[in-house]
């Protein structure tokens, strides 16, 4: 779960501009801290896909699953395992 | 007498046009590259040969669930122009509508480009008004406002922009459910977007509705319904949407001076504005000379960089664009326009 989280993280600093001195709950709304779009938010599933050789069911993508880090990191081990 | 805006030089990437004078950029002092041109891995010839063959599959022999079977966001730009002739050279059996949004800034000639151009690939036409006067007060509202957009969106586009392309893709979104349209197409180029097929369900469909509402709201927009997709085509009960967005220009090569070369001899007209990055809309010099003004950001750098970093564009080209020519009779006729 820490290197998916630590991919995000650094996923987030390079395409979502994040601070390096922000530090990001878990349970924080990427959308409303205004971190995510729409495009990073594709970027981001782009990225998560080929990173961790998956595939990201369109159905999968909601805010409750893509807009947390713990939703996210929940979302990827879950793929990951099948 | 004119207005030039161009990123200070401090430290620039010594392979793409960033430069550590922009916020949130960062110049490694032992690589010389930012943070983009660090981590960049060109797209591999197997996966572009796989879009390519995604696309093929899609496009050559479309299931027909409505009227058409494309609908596709024509500016009457470069890009757009280029993108339509194309598709329809390639994919001859698609239904296509272009809708061209008339922002009130469009040039006579991107409205005379547009329509030749799908008379010419036999395209239906449709130019998409709003209201005008609602419209110029919503891009006043986005001039003036700070931090409406995503971080990230900032350096995408100027916040003017960014209203005015959400707005398109709100309601291209809109019309492609209504008319049961397949595929939506905008022809972005592979630094404006990153992934080439998007598939659209509800549940993404809710979610940016709702970011681009908030965006508005922070703008300070009350009447926010008429930029935004009907709710009723995708609250809960309504049929799932069955719609694609494609971007081909992550597709197929791009080069932008051979694209206008094609262009101009199909009868495409250059309408000639100062503003090296915009073909067909007024008020995109202005939009970016404020942006720059209020963030520090050149809205295109981000897009040029990654151009430049994949390739698609030369260096000297793209710093070229990144200087905005704007006449004080130009910035001072858009003001009065927007009553600012």
């Amino acid at each position: 779960m820490n290197e998916i989280r630590e991919d995000i993280l650094d996923f987030l600093k390079r395409h979502g501009f994040l601070d390096k001195r922000i530090t990001l709950q878990e349970n924080d709304s990427l959308s409303e801290t205004g971190l995510i779009d729409s495009i990073t938010l594709l970027e981001l599933i782009d990225f998560l896909e080929r990173k961790y050789s998956i595939q990201i069911p369109v159905e999968m993508i909601t805010p409750e699953n893509f807009d947390t880090l713990a939703g996210i990191s929940k979302s990827v081990m879950k793929l990951k395992n099948g | 007498m004119s207005v030039s805006v161009v990123a200070k030089a401090s430290h620039s990437c010594k392979k793409c046009v960033l430069d550590s004078a922009t916020p949130g950029i960062f110049i490694n002092e032992d690589t010389g590259l930012c943070q983009f041109c660090e981590h960049f891995a060109p797209l591999s010839s197997e996966k572009k040969e796989e879009y390519h063959a995604r696309m093929d599959s899609l496009l050559k022999f479309p299931h027909k669930t409505g009227m058409y079977d494309v609908i596709f966001a024509l500016s009457g730009g470069v890009d757009s122009s280029y993108a339509l002739y194309r598709l329809k050279m390639e994919y001859p059996n698609l239904t296509i509508l272009a809708v061209q949004f008339d922002n009130g800034f469009i040039t006579e000639t991107a409205l005379e480009n547009a329509q030749k151009f799908c008379a010419l690939t036999k395209s239906t036409y449709i130019r998409l008004s709003l209201d005008q006067n609602a419209l110029e007060e919503t891009f006043t509202k986005a001039a003036h406002s700070i931090d409406a957009y995503p971080g990230a969106a900032k350096y995408r586009a100027s916040d003017i922009c960014n209203t005015c392309i959400s707005i398109i893709k709100q309601k291209i979104i809109e019309i492609a459910i209504i008319t049961k349209a397949p595929f939506i197409v905008f022809a972005f180029s592979p630094g404006q977007a990153d992934v080439p097929f998007v598939k659209l369900t509800k549940s993404i469909l809710v979610w940016m509705r709702k970011l681009f509402d908030q965006s508005l709201k922070t703008i300070g927009v009350t009447d926010r319904e008429q930029y935004l997709v009907d709710v009723h085509l995708i609250q809960p009960g309504s049929p799932e949407p069955e719609v694609m967005i494609i971007h081909p220009f992550l597709v197929w090569d791009y080069d932008k001076i051979k694209f206008k070369k094609e262009c101009i001899q199909l009868g495409w007209i250059d309408p000639l504005l100062k503003d090296h990055n915009s073909s067909n809309c007024l008020l995109n010099a202005f939009a970016i000379k404020k942006h720059f003004d209020k963030y520090h950001i050149h809205p295109y750098a981000y897009d040029l960089a990654a151009l430049v970093r994949q390739g698609n564009m030369k260096r000297e080209d793209a710093l070229k664009k990144l200087i905005v020519d704007v006449s004080d009779a130009s910035i001072e006729e858009i003001k009065l326009k927007l009553k600012l």
